[in-house]
C-alpha cells in the first residue's frame, strides 16, 4: 500500500464538513438503471444511485467502467448510439426523465454538460454562448447580453474576453475554450451540469482554471463531474462514487471514500494497486 | 553497376519521372487546345490586308489570304497553292477560292480595296465606285468620298431605327383587332357546327373588327403612308462598287453593317475595329445563318439556363444529403440509395434529355397545358422545350454532383459540434440549421462548383428539351411577366455544334466557333471563380475547429 498516494489525497480533500448523504436533498436519483449499447453486454449494471442537489459529485473508477455512460444517462446522449437499450428509472427532480411528459429539448436545458474536448461553434464567442437561449426561445438583444455576460463572469472568462465578444471562439486558447463551453452551458440557465472529464485534454495551469470556475459553481449548481484524476476528483468534490464495470461499488462523502472506503475495492483503486 | 540499378529503382526515382511525366503531358495538352483556341479566337476580328490577284488566265481575285497549302506529286515538281476569302457570295455563289502559285502574274495590297460586311450575302471585296443620296450622286473621286459614306450610313441607320419604331406603333395600334380576329378565326373553323349563341357571338365579333376599322380608319392610314415613305426614302441611299473583275452592282446602305479600307489603317485604327468586332460579338445578335455577327443571345441563354439549373439543383440536393445523411437509419436501404445516387452520374446525358423531353415537356408541360392553358391549344404554352425543362433536366442531371459533395461537407462537420448543440435543448433541425449547414456549405458549394462546370458544357440534352438555332426573343426581357420560361433558347455549346456543323458555309464560319469556344470556356470559367471566391469566404468563416 503506497502511503504517500492516501496522504497527497488527503491533503486534496477540502477541509469543509459535508453532511452524510442521508440528509441531503437529493436532485438526481437511479432505480435498478441497465443500460445496454449491445443486447446482451450490459453497460450499466443495477445502478442506484442519489445524487445530491447543489453539491458537487464525482465519478472516478478505470476506463470502460461506464462512468461516462451513466452520466450521459441523465441529458439523453446516448439517445444519439442506435439501438441501445435502458431499462430502470433515471427520476430528476422526482420526474422520469424517459416518460413521454418530458420533451427532451427542456431536459437537456436543464441538464447542461460540458464535454471532454471542448466544442465551441465556429462563430463569434457572443454567439455560442447565446446559443442554448436563442434556440430555447430567447430573441431580446438585452436579455442576451445580460446572459452573455453573467455566464461568462461565472466561467471566469468575462475578463478575458469582454473586449472581443465578436471575434471567432475558435481564436481562443484550449483552457478559455473549455470555460466558454462552460459558460455556454450555464448560459441556459440549468440545474444540473454534467462534466465529462472536462480537464482531462488541457495543462495543469487550464485545469487549475477549470477547477476554480467548478468551486465557483458550488452551492448554486449540481454538478456532476467524470474523472480519471484521483487528486482533482478529493479537490473539487463533496460526494464521490466509484465504479467497476458497470457497477457502482461505493458511494460515500469524499472524505470517507478517500480516507476510510467501505469496500476492498475502493481501497485498492484509489491506492493505485490498480486502474 | 547491378547494386546501384536496384537502389535505382528501390529508391522510385523511375516512378517519380514517370509520374512528373503524366503531369507534363496533361499540361501539354490543356495549354494546347487553349493555345488553339485563343489564337483562333482571338485573331478572327484583327483586320487583315486585302490583295488583289492577277492569274495568267486573266481571272483577277480580291480577297483575304486565308490558308496555303503544298501538294507532293511524284515526278512532277511539287504545287504550292493558296486560298483567298473572296465573298462577294451574291455574285460568284462561294466565300473561297484556291489558285496556285505558279498562276500568279500579280500581288498587289491596293489601299483603295474595301470590305463591307453586309447584312445579307456575307462580305464583299472590291472598290467603291459611286454613293447615291436623295439628292446627289457622288464620284470616288470627289472630295471626302469616304467620310460621306459613313456620315450617310448613320443617317441611313437613324431612319431605320425610325422606320422599326413606325412599324412598332403599327402593331401596338392594331393589336386590339388581332385579339378580335383570333376569337372570330376560331369560330370561323368551324362554321357548319355553330350553335346559334356562337353565330351570335362571331358576327358580333364582325362588328367589333368594322367598327374598329372604322373609327381607327385615318391613324391607321397616316402611319401606313408614314412607313411606306420611310421605306422608299430609305432605298434611295445606296453606292455602286465594282469586284475585281469588273462586275458593277448597286449595294443599298441599309443593307450594310459597316465598311472599312484594312490595307490603309494604321495599327490604332485597326485596334479600334478590333475592339468594335468584339463588342459586336459579345454585344450582338448572330446574323446570316449565325456565322456573322455576335452571340450574345447564346451567352444570355447559357448563363441564363445555369443560375436557373443551380437555383433548382441546389436546395433539391442539399435536402436530400441531409435526409441520407441526419435522418434516415442507415443501414443497407439507404447504402443502395446512396449507390444508385451515385450511379446517376455516370448515365449518358441523352438519357436524361429524352427522359427530359418524354417526361417534363410532354408529360408534365402537356398536362399544365390542358389544365391552365387550353384556350391557346393545339399551339403548346409549357408543353414544348423551353428553358424551364431544359433547366430541370440539366439540374436532374447534375443532381447526383451536389449530393455528393454535400454529403461529404456534411460528414466533415465535427459530431462534437453537434452534440454541443443537441446538449444545449437544440431541436435536430435547430442543430441541423444552425451547426450541420453552415459547417457543410463549403461542401455545398463545390458541389456547386461542379454542377455549373457540368451543366455549361452539356448540349445533347438542351438539343430535345428546348435549345433552338436561333431564338426569336429572349427568355428575360421588359415584357410582362420579365421572365419568360416558356422560351425557347440560345446556348453557346449548342451554337458551336451549329455553327460548325450545320451551317450552309461551314469554312466561312470556323472563327466563329474557336471565339464561340473560347467564349464558353471564358463564361464556365467566370462561373467558376465566383463560387470558389464565395466558398473561400465561408471557408473563412467556418474554418473547422483545431486544438
Amino acid at each position: 500500500m503506497s502511503d504517500k498516494m492516501v496522504v497527497d489525497i488527503g491533503k486534496a480533500l477540502t477541509s469543509e464538513k459535508i453532511n452524510s448523504i442521508n440528509e441531503e436533498k437529493i436532485i438526481i436519483a437511479t432505480e435498478n438503471l441497465n443500460f445496454y449499447y449491445v443486447a446482451d453486454k450490459p453497460a450499466l449494471i443495477d445502478v442506484n444511485i442519489a445524487i445530491p442537489e447543489k453539491k458537487v459529485t464525482a465519478f472516478i473508477g478505470p476506463s470502460g467502467c461506464g462512468k461516462s455512460t451513466l452520466l450521459r444517462c441523465f441529458n439523453r446522449m446516448n439517445d444519439l448510439i442506435p439501438d441501445i437499450k435502458v431499462h430502470g428509472k433515471i427520476l430528476i427532480d422526482g420526474d422520469d426523465i424517459h416518460s413521454n411528459n418530458i420533451r427532451l429539448e427542456d431536459l437537456r436545458k436543464k441538464v447542461g454538460m460540458v464535454f471532454q474536448r471542448s466544442n465551441p461553434f465556429p462563430m463569434s464567442i457572443y454567439e455560442n454562448v447565446a446559443f442554448g437561449p436563442k434556440v430555447n426561445g430567447e430573441n431580446s438583444k438585452s436579455e442576451l447580453d445580460a446572459v452573455v455576460e453573467s455566464s461568462l463572469v461565472q466561467a471566469d472568462l468575462w475578463r478575458e474576453v469582454k473586449d472581443r465578444l465578436n471575434d471567432s471562439a475558435l481564436d481562443l486558447s484550449g483552457g478559455q475554450q473549455q470555460r466558454l463551453c462552460i459558460a455556454r452551458a450555464l448560459a441556459n440557465k440549468p440545474d444540473i451540469i454534467l462534466m465529462d472529464e472536462p480537464a482531462s485534454a488541457l495543462d495543469p495551469i487550464s485545469t487549475g482554471k477549470i477547477e476554480e470556475t467548478i468551486e465557483e459553481l458550488r452551492g448554486n449548481y449540481t454538478v456532476v463531474i467524470v474523472t480519471h484524476n484521483m487528486q482533482q476528483a478529493a479537490r473539487v468534490s463533496d460526494y464521490t462514487a466509484f465504479m467497476m464495470v458497470g457497477e457502482l461499488v461505493e458511494f460515500n462523502d469524499t472524505r470517507s471514500l478517500f480516507t476510510n472506503p467501505n469496500k476492498k475495492l475502493t481501497e485498492e483503486y484509489i491506492t493505485g494497486r490498480f486502474g | 553497376m547491378k547494386k546501384g540499378n536496384e537502389d535505382f529503382i528501390k529508391k522510385g526515382d523511375p516512378y517519380i519521372l514517370l509520374t512528373s511525366m503524366g503531369l507534363v503531358f496533361t499540361l501539354t495538352m490543356v495549354f494546347v487546345l487553349l493555345g488553339i483556341i485563343l489564337v483562333n479566337g482571338l485573331g478572327i476580328f484583327w483586320p487583315s490586308d486585302l490583295y488583289e490577284v492577277k492569274l495568267s488566265d486573266n481571272r483577277v481575285l480580291i480577297g483575304e489570304k486565308w490558308a496555303t497549302d503544298l501538294k507532293k506529286s511524284q515526278g512532277e515538281a511539287d504545287i504550292t497553292r493558296s486560298q483567298l476569302k473572296i465573298g462577294n457570295r451574291d455574285i460568284y455563289g462561294f466565300d473561297f477560292a484556291w489558285f496556285q502559285d505558279k498562276e500568279v502574274e500579280s500581288i498587289v495590297a491596293n489601299p483603295e480595296l474595301v470590305l463591307i460586311e453586309r447584312y445579307e450575302y456575307g462580305n464583299f471585296y472590291g472598290y467603291i465606285e459611286s454613293l447615291h443620296t436623295e439628292s446627289n450622286i457622288y464620284d470616288k473621286s470627289s472630295e471626302n468620298f469616304v467620310d460621306k459614306i459613313l456620315v450617310t450610313l448613320s443617317m441611313v441607320d437613324d431612319l431605320k431605327e425610325e422606320f422599326v419604331d413606325k412599324r412598332k406603333e403599327h402593331t401596338d395600334l392594331l393589336s386590339p383587332l388581332n385579339e378580335i380576329r383570333r376569337g372570330s378565326s376560331l369560330l370561323k373553323m368551324n362554321e357548319e357546327y355553330l350553335s346559334s349563341d356562337e353565330k351570335e357571338l362571331l358576327s358580333e365579333y364582325e362588328q367589333q373588327e368594322k367598327d374598329f376599322l372604322e373609327s381607327n380608319n385615318h391613324d391607321i392610314v397616316i402611319i401606313e403612308n408614314e412607313i411606306s415613305d420611310l421605306d422608299k426614302r430609305i432605298n434611295e441611299f445606296f453606292i455602286t462598287v465594282r469586284t475585281g473583275d469588273g462586275i458593277e452592282k448597286e449595294i443599298h446602305l441599309k443593307d450594310i453593317v459597316r465598311f472599312h479600307q484594312p490595307n490603309i489603317m494604321n495599327v490604332f485604327s485597326k485596334t479600334i475595329h478590333y475592339l468594335a468586332k468584339v463588342w459586336e460579338f459579345v454585344y450582338d445578335g448572330p446574323r446570316e445563318s449565325n456565322t456573322e455577327g455576335g452571340v450574345f443571345p447564346a451567352i444570355f441563354g447559357t448563363v441564363m439556363m445555369v443560375i436557373l439549373m443551380s437555383i433548382l439543383v441546389v436546395p433539391f440536393g442539399v435536402l436530400t444529403a441531409l435526409y441520407l445523411n441526419e435522418y434516415a437509419k442507415q443501414g443497407p436501404i439507404i447504402r443502395m440509395i446512396r449507390l444508385s445516387v451515385n450511379n446517376l452520374a455516370g448515365v449518358p446525358s441523352i438519357v436524361y434529355g429524352i427522359f427530359g423531353l418524354g417526361f417534363f415537356v410532354y408529360m408534365i408541360g402537356g398536362s399544365i397545358d390542358s389544365l391552365f392553358f387550353a384556350d391557346k391549344l393545339p399551339e403548346p404554352t409549357l408543353g414544348t422545350g423551353g428553358i424551364l425543362w431544359a433547366s430541370v433536366t440539366l439540374a436532374l442531371l447534375t443532381l447526383p454532383v451536389v449530393v455528393v459533395a454535400t454529403e461529404e461537407g456534411i460528414l466533415a462537420v465535427p459530431k462534437a459540434n453537434k452534440e454541443g448543440a443537441l446538449a444545449l435543448g437544440a431541436t435536430k433541425w435547430q442543430m441541423i440549421k444552425d451547426i450541420v449547414l453552415p459547417n457543410a456549405m463549403p461542401g455545398i458549394l463545390t458541389g456547386l462548383i461542379l454542377a455549373i462546370s457540368r451543366g455549361a458544357g452539356e448540349v445533347a440534352p438542351l438539343m430535345i428539351t428546348g435549345v433552338v438555332k436561333l431564338a426569336p426573343a429572349m427568355p428575360f426581357d421588359m415584357e410582362f411577366p420579365f421572365l419568360h420560361l416558356d422560351r425557347k433558347f440560345m446556348h453557346l455549346g449548342f451554337h458551336i455544334y451549329d455553327v460548325g456543323f450545320q451551317s450552309p458555309n461551314v469554312e466561312a464560319a470556323m472563327p466563329m466557333v474557336y471565339s464561340t469556344a473560347l467564349l464558353l470556356i471564358v463564361i464556365v470559367v467566370l462561373l467558376n471563380i465566383f463560387s470558389i471566391y464565395l466558398r473561400n469566404q465561408l471557408k473563412k468563416k467556418y474554418k473547422t475547429s483545431s486544438f
